[in-house]
């Protein structure tokens, strides 16, 4: 049987080596004598075929309206799978079990069977995705049509790999399980408390309560603990005129009108909307009201690492390991930034200006619905970056696509640090925070960035050389 | 189509009238650019040339307006280019026929929406030439307004004889942020309500002299007027959508109004649209019916947006000085014309879906006030699948770039033409849902509406003004089969209709009482005549009418069966109000107060939601505690009163004067607890007396040294704390009994509910006594009580040794017989009925005056979303549904057969994360049994608690059995929590004082606000509202006590988060 197998593998190879010649003529006799039998071809999976994976991951969050941090666990474990079938095939990428908190080996690959990792790979990314989205029959839709096609070239292959990337599937479940995130489920709301004043409040126009206000009890990846990256202090609450942090108020305030003031021709109005990644933004009209869905601020750095694969050329492996150790960093960094939005938190400027300042002033982005300290994009996107930088080079240019799908231009960068910084500031354009969430958010992602970066061991220095061109 | 048993639907064949709002998007206005483009248009009825048939005219918001003249027999002929009235506007909403010049003909103002998205145009005055034709002259009266009206009222809102208007206009923005209520001060001239005075036909707006609200945040779609408080001045009450509170103007009879709607109203709809008003239980006060849009189908309901948060609700009345509001319609109930209490869930109108105009009448002319609502809307934007996944998916783009209409996208919006409804009024407050059977069945968006006698056969017919379809003419089948009276007027000066004139009917003892107004329901006017149904009555006892310039003439045995247009007598008494409606004599009186007692409890802020998201109430709010007894020695009432969280229990010493609060170190040590249930007893038998207090609250779990109850035993030395069992419970209740009979007072300690895991039934106690020190009395039958809320102590089967009575939620009353000092169950041989409720106090009283003990039993009431029956029990199912070892309950309401939960997709989700995998849309969820939510294995697996009877009533005895009675349905406005005993109005006879109200809900629920206090004489005698002088509406009451201050005994109330309160008894 294994015999048989290695043969029909063999057949549909583009490239045949010479030796094998006789092996064909009698794989042809074969297959004229069981003609009734559909031909086999080789599965051929490229590093497309994981971007596609990717995207409609991302796709299907969208539509089923993901908080940031709950999308990034998604984009982690669902790559995570892939990287642990991905990394077997060579001996390039080391495994990242006992290396994130809680993660034992995968099941072993039965080597008498003749597997695809790259299929198996896919497999385990769309399981696991599928598991962790809402809309798993979205998920289905795209399965059914990759694997049929898959199925019609080879369908020994294709039932061994794609069993194989279940089991993978299976095993990153049951470890993500004891994540802490069922448990996160039933813990208290956010306890509205409108008496101190610096205290968060749900902000316009839906009012909703402060999201996932546990979430730093969700297990991180490699970071220590959710507290490990702790952000310096901002400003202290102050409404006196001379304060630190009422400069800072006044500054968002300013920001604000001066962009209303330059109309739709204004660069940081640009910058805000670029980068405002909120996956869901409601419009009222009386009764009538929309809802004006995005990709998150990790969805925006998952789409930018898709751009530098693209851009390098990445293999299949080294496309799986950037978005594993970008996802991981992005995921992590959640946990680092939400620990701190809950210690703090801190009113959003909307609430304060439209309190002291003037009751009619509204943003230019809509207010996401969580405590202002620190800036969830400005860490992630300093975790994001620094990761990517450290994959791809510093000073790695690159034109910014991700938003296209959602109606925004291209925006250019010289490397992923600026894009990062443009990131992190366009909070301040967009009126959803004061500067110290974005510099210091900044840091402190930087900082979770490097120490991911450093920790994980997933590559050979050579490897990484040879491949990052 | 078929047609309905009382009304039947003409075709336009019939007609002639070929009427129909057609609406057309365009770029320019669309849903997008205007928020009410889908209100449609109105009608308004009349007879313009004085030919006894009544005629008609509707407005198209972007067509031609049209009067039609009835020719008889429901035929009528289309006038209106001759009349010369199609108008010059283009948007037209509201019209109203009235006489604005007094010369006896009826003129026609329409309503239009100018300046908006380059609209032109202007509120059009059509007066009537006499022959019907119509001279355009608004500009000439003052009231060419280029606003954004949505309808106008014609009356004497100054008694001076001729008629003045309100303007009712609608903000058009659309809210990003809450403005905070104060902004309606700031006056809007687009958006701001107006009104306007006739100074000899000319107009004059005196909106801000009047006092007379008119801020860019009112959304105005609804204008009622009454003489609400029945004082001879026409008051207003004026319905808001969103945010924006309604406004109750009274009229201060000098050209005045004042607003004072917070005070009068626990809570109104939130979306408030049309209205009517009408006394619908003949008391001679006109009560109100104002609608929203909540849906009645499952499948529409839990597929549209919600109740808003808790968090929002908090917000919009503390932060921003709203008054609550909840999206559905109400019945505000006219107590004497000193307050409402809201009655739509009692009464069964509360869901009628999109609503736009109400209509009161009497159509099968029984006696009692029916109700005609219409509704239905082309698009329902507020389909949640439609605002979360479709809405994106398809217009996304265009919204962010212009926002040009994409009609494709606007298109995939849910329709929402649907039934209208109509509830034949019964007796005792309640309606009776007739849609089906009355109604033909057809599915419209019926907007304004009116009723009118088209065909003078004497019962009220009706006509509807729809969108995209034509205006629909329902015939009253009743004819001769039942009797009626209608009355015209002619009144002097410049109203010569009459418009605001009273009619009080009586005959067998039953009043009917009317006032006469054209403009009612939405954008639209009715005939301006009074009908009146009689059933097979033949003579009315006396008509008195009373005329707008405060006289009053009376017409005595008026045969039924016709239409009289009454004359103006000229001798006339002058009415005196007072004598009219006069005020009965009171029962209590409020104290200013006690010297020195300033108790005020303060609920600390904590929202048992937030940690249990779906339990169906809170279970942290059910203090103060409060308990009087001299705790001194001096032979004077003191007072014990508990506190919340973080407040420190305050014990008042009765002096000479007044009272002393005592400040105790001991008391200091516990103020973390909060205090539910307190006694003052001497425990150890030292002749002094001790306070024993038990502790609850919520937000303490598990084996929280806050929950452990303390005694304080008196002494030389002052109160200090004792040993006592150390119990984690949440107690409800205390009582004490010495029930071995050994001469020392033992307790039943009864517990509550348990924290984190509401359902779990908590166990309760029996400590004996012995010398002061109590010990646990192992008793299995205690174990796993109930979840108790009171308890009584009663020889219930007269063996003269007291047994104990144990009520609860989610349980029946339970008995217990005493039997030589042990407590044994005997409710199964007492009581032979199913009746779990939500019981919350009782009292043993004589209610049937037959020398044996009843039980008075307070319950949730009947005024609630949950209705329970035995057939049909209101079901919480308790447990672990997404196995995270935390519980969770999930309430389930019957509704034709079937069970559903109570909250939607969104709030279930909120708690069991997987139900938003298992129901990928909002329309897959709608309308799923609570098995098809949870699965049948869930369902097995779980435990289920019941309610059968929601009612208040008593257990009456008859020879040691019991059998529940319900009270009138006045008592089930809002839950029972307290009641005492005493002889209050010293006939010699105890008579039983019972108050409530609960607000620890979810907005979803609304409040339970609407309960005033009542006392129970016997049986058949519930006094309540304006005659006790108590109003206790918009209170939680916790505790009534009867104390004695020198030498005169008070009731003294104590309220949830508000201050206590005394009061003396009338003589």
């Amino acid at each position: 049987m294994s015999f048989l197998n290695k043969k029909r593998n063999n057949l549909s190879l583009s490239k045949i080596p010479k030796g094998w010649v006789l092996c064909l003529y009698s794989c042809l006799w074969l297959i004229i004598n069981t003609s009734c039998q559909k031909e086999v071809k080789e599965i051929i999976i490229t590093s497309d075929d994981y971007h596609k994976a990717i995207d409609k991951i991302t796709e299907v969050m969208v539509h089923d309206i993901f908080s940031p941090p709950v999308a990034s666990r998604i984009y982690n474990y669902a790559n995570i799978a892939a990287y642990e079938v991905i990394r077997q095939e060579g001996k390039a990428y080391k495994t990242l079990s006992n290396q994130l908190h809680g993660l034992t080996a995968v099941p072993v690959v039965d080597t008498t069977k003749g597997i695809n990792y790259k299929l198996s790979a896919i497999v385990a990314y769309l399981e696991v995705g599928k598991e962790l989205l809402f809309s798993e029959d979205k998920v289905e839709v795209y399965q059914d049509s990759i694997y049929n096609s898959w199925k019609l070239r080879d369908a020994e292959t294709f039932s061994d790999s794609k069993a194989y990337g279940e089991q993978v599937a299976i095993h990153i479940k049951n470890w993500f399980a004891s994540d802490n995130y069922a448990q996160t489920r039933t813990m208290p709301k956010f306890s509205v408390n409108t008496e101190d004043p610096s205290r968060w409040q749900p902000t316009p126009p839906d009012y909703m309560d402060g999201i996932e206000p546990h979430w730093k009890e969700i297990r991180p990846s490699v970071i220590d603990s959710s507290s490990q990256f702790k952000p310096a202090r901002y400003p202290d609450f102050s409404l006196e005129k001379d304060s630190p942090f009422y400069k800072e108020l006044m500054e968002t305030y300013e920001v604000g009108m001066k962009i209303k003031e330059e109309g739709e021709t204004s660069e940081k109005l640009e910058i805000a909307q670029f980068w405002d990644c909120n996956p869901y933004v409601s419009t009222h009209k009386g009764h009538l009201m929309f809802a004006t869905k995005k990709i998150t601020p990790g969805a925006h750095w998952i789409g930018i690492c898709k751009i530098a694969c693209k851009k390098t050329d990445a293999d299949f492996a080294k496309t799986v390991f950037a978005y594993t150790k970008t996802s991981i960093a992005i995921a992590d960094a959640f946990i680092s930034c939400w620990d701190e939005k809950y210690r703090s938190n801190l009113i959003r400027p909307e609430t304060l200006i439209n309190q002291y300042i003037d009751e009619n002033w509204t943003p230019v982005l809509q207010t996401p619905p969580f405590p202002e300290y620190t800036s969830g994009h400005s860490v992630v996107s300093g975790a994001a970056s620094t990761v990517l930088t450290h994959i791809f080079g510093d000073h790695f240019s690159f034109d910014d696509i991700t938003e296209i799908p959602y109606g925004l231009p291209v925006r250019s960068f010289a490397s992923f640090n600026k894009a990062a910084d443009e990131a992190a500031v366009s909070r301040l354009y967009g009126g959803i925070h004061y500067r110290a969430a974005i510099d210091l958010g900044l840091d402190q992602g930087r900082e979770l960035g490097n120490f991911v970066s450093k920790k994980l061991k997933m590559n050979t220095a050579a490897i990484e050389v040879a491949s990052s061109k | 189509m078929p047609q309905g048993e009382l009304f039947e639907k003409l075709t336009s064949e019939v007609t002639n009238v070929t009427f129909q709002n057609t609406l057309n998007p365009t770029e320019d206005i669309n849903i997008l650019d205007y928020l009410y483009f889908y209100n449609g248009g109105g009608v308004a009825v009349g007879d313009i040339n004085n030919d006894d048939l009544v005629d008609v005219f509707f407005t198209s918001n972007q067509g031609d307006n049209k009067l039609y003249l009835n020719k008889g027999n429901f035929e009528f002929h289309d006038i209106s280019e001759q009349a010369g009235v199609t108008g010059v506007s283009d948007w037209n909403t509201g019209v109203v026929m009235a006489d604005i010049n007094g010369d006896g003909y009826l003129d026609i103002y329409v309503c239009a929406v100018v300046g908006l998205q380059g609209l032109k145009g202007k509120n059009e005055l059509f007066i009537n030439n006499g022959d019907a034709t119509f001279t355009e002259s608004a500009a000439a009266y003052g009231l060419d307004f280029k606003n954004y009206t949505t309808a106008a009222s014609f009356f004497d809102y100054d008694n001076d004889g001729d008629l003045d208007m309100y303007l009712l206009n609608h903000a058009v923005h659309t809210q990003h942020s809450f403005g905070s209520a104060p902004l309606r001060t700031k006056r809007n001239y687009k958006s701001g309500d107006k009104l306007l005075r006739n100074d000899d036909a000319r107009f004059t707006d005196v909106s801000v002299e009047a006092g007379i609200y008119g801020g860019g945040n009112g959304y105005g779609l609804g204008v009622a007027t009454a003489d609400f408080d029945n004082d001879g001045f026409t008051d207003m009450y004026i319905s808001n959508d969103f945010h924006e509170d309604d406004y109750y103007y009274l009229n201060n009879g000098n050209g005045t109004f004042r607003e004072v709607l917070k005070e009068k109203f626990g809570h109104t709809s939130r979306f408030s649209m049309g209205s009517d008003v009408t006394d619908i239980n003949h008391d001679g006060y006109t009560d109100i019916l104002t609608l929203d849009m909540t849906p009645e189908d499952e499948t529409v309901l839990k597929a549209s947006a919600g109740d808003e948060t808790v968090d929002m609700l908090h917000m919009r009345i503390h932060q921003l000085g709203y008054h609550y509001q909840y999206a559905r319609n109400m019945l505000q109930i006219n107590q004497g014309g000193t307050y409402f209490s809201e009655t739509a869930l009692l009464s069964g109108i509360s869901a009628t879906d999109w609503s736009w105009s109400a209509l009161f009448g009497d159509y099968n002319n029984d006696g009692e006030q029916d109700v005609f609502i219409s509704n239905g809307i082309p698009k329902r934007p507020n389909d949640l699948d439609y605002i979360k996944y479709i809405s994106n998916e398809k217009i996304q783009e265009k919204l962010n770039s212009s926002e040009i209409i994409d009609n494709e996208a606007l298109n995939m919006m849910p329709s929402g033409a649907v039934q209208n409804y109509i509830f034949k009024g019964n007796k005792h407050l309640t309606f009776e849902n007739k849609s089906k059977r009355w109604l033909p069945s057809e599915n419209t968006a019926s907007t304004g509406s009116a009723y009118a006698d088209f065909d003078n056969d004497g019962d009220l017919d009706l006509v509807t003004n729809n969108i995209n379809a034509p205006a629909a003419f329902y015939r009253n089948k009743t004819n001769n089969t039942s009797n009626f009276l209608k009355l015209k007027f002619d009144f002097k000066d410049k109203n010569k209709f009459g418009i605001g004139t009273k009619v009080i009917s009586y005959h067998q003892g039953i009043v009917q009482h009317k006032q006469l107004f054209a403009t009612k329901g939405f954008q639209s006017s009715s005939e301006p005549v009074i009908h009146l149904g009689y059933g097979s009555i033949a003579v009315v006892d006396s008509l008195k009418i009373i005329w707008p310039d405060h006289t009053i003439q009376v017409a005595e045995n008026v045969q039924t069966n016709q239409t009289l247009t009454i004359k103006l007598l000229h001798k006339r008494d002058k009415v005196e109000y007072t004598k009219l409606f006069p005020k009965p004599k009171v029962w209590f009186k409020k104290m200013d107060s006690i010297p020195g007692l300033k108790y005020e409890h303060k609920e600390n802020n904590y929202t048992d939601f937030n940690r249990q998201k779906l339990i169906p109430y809170q279970i942290s709010d059910r203090g103060p505690a409060v308990a009087v007894g001299d705790i001194n020695g001096d032979g004077k009432d003191d007072i014990f009163f508990g506190n919340s969280k973080n407040e420190i229990s305050e014990i008042y010493y009765q002096t000479a004067t007044g009272f002393e609060e005592q400040k105790m170190a001991v008391l200091g040590i516990d103020r973390q607890k909060e205090d539910v249930a307190a006694i003052i007893e001497d425990f150890n038998n030292d002749g002094r007396n001790d306070i024993l207090v038990a502790s609850s609250g919520g937000e303490f779990y598990g084996k929280s040294k806050k929950l452990i109850d303390r005694l304080y035993l008196n002494s030389e030395e002052g109160l200090m704390k004792a040993e006592f069992p150390e119990l984690f419970n949440h107690e409800s209740v205390v009582r004490p009994c010495d029930i071995d009979q050994d001469g020392d007072l033992d307790v039943f300690v009864g517990s509550y509910a348990v924290s984190n895991d509401y359902g779990k039934i908590p166990d309760s106690y029996l400590l004996v006594n012995d010398k002061g020190n109590f010990s646990i009395k192992e008793n299995s039958q205690l174990s796993q009580l109930g979840m108790v809320t009171d308890a009584i102590w009663s020889d219930f089967d007269n063996d003269q040794v007291p047994d104990l009575i144990v009520i609860g939620e989610w349980m029946a009353p339970r008995f217990f017989k005493n039997s030589n000092g042990r407590l044994v169950e005997v409710t199964n041989t007492v009581l032979n009925e199913k009746i779990n409720g939500l019981w919350q106090s009782i009292i043993a009283f004589d209610i049937d005056k037959d020398g044996d003990l009843d039980y008075i039993l307070g319950n949730f009431g009947l005024n609630s979303k949950l209705n329970a029956s035995s057939d049909f029990p209101v079901k919480l199912y308790y447990g672990d549904f997404d196995e995270n070892q935390k519980t969770e309950t999930m309430l389930a309401l019957p509704k034709n057969g079937n069970y559903y939960t109570a909250l939607g997709l969104d709030e279930l989700s909120g708690q069991l994360n997987y139900l938003k995998k298992k129901f990928g849309s909002y329309k897959s969820f709608a309308g799923k049994t609570i098995e098809e939510v949870l699965g049948k294995e869930a369902v097995a697996a779980a435990t289920i608690l019941e309610i059968h009877q929601l009612a208040s009533g008593y257990l009456k005895n008859e020879e040691g059995i019991f059998s529940f009675i319900p009270f009138d349905n006045s008592l089930q406005v809002a839950p029972i929590t307290s009641m005492v005993k005493y002889d209050f109005n010293k006939d010699g006879k105890e008579e039983v004082f019972m108050a409530g109200n609960y607000f620890g809900v979810i907005p979803y629920h609304g409040r339970f606000d609407g309960f005033g206090g009542a006392v129970l004489q016997d049986e058949n005698s519930i006094i309540g509202g304006e005659e006790l002088n108590i109003n206790l509406t918009q209170k939680s009451v916790r505790g009534l006590n009867i104390i004695n201050f020198a030498n005169n005994d008070y009731l003294l109330i104590t309220i949830n988060d508000e201050k206590a309160e005394v009061y003396e008894f009338s003589e």
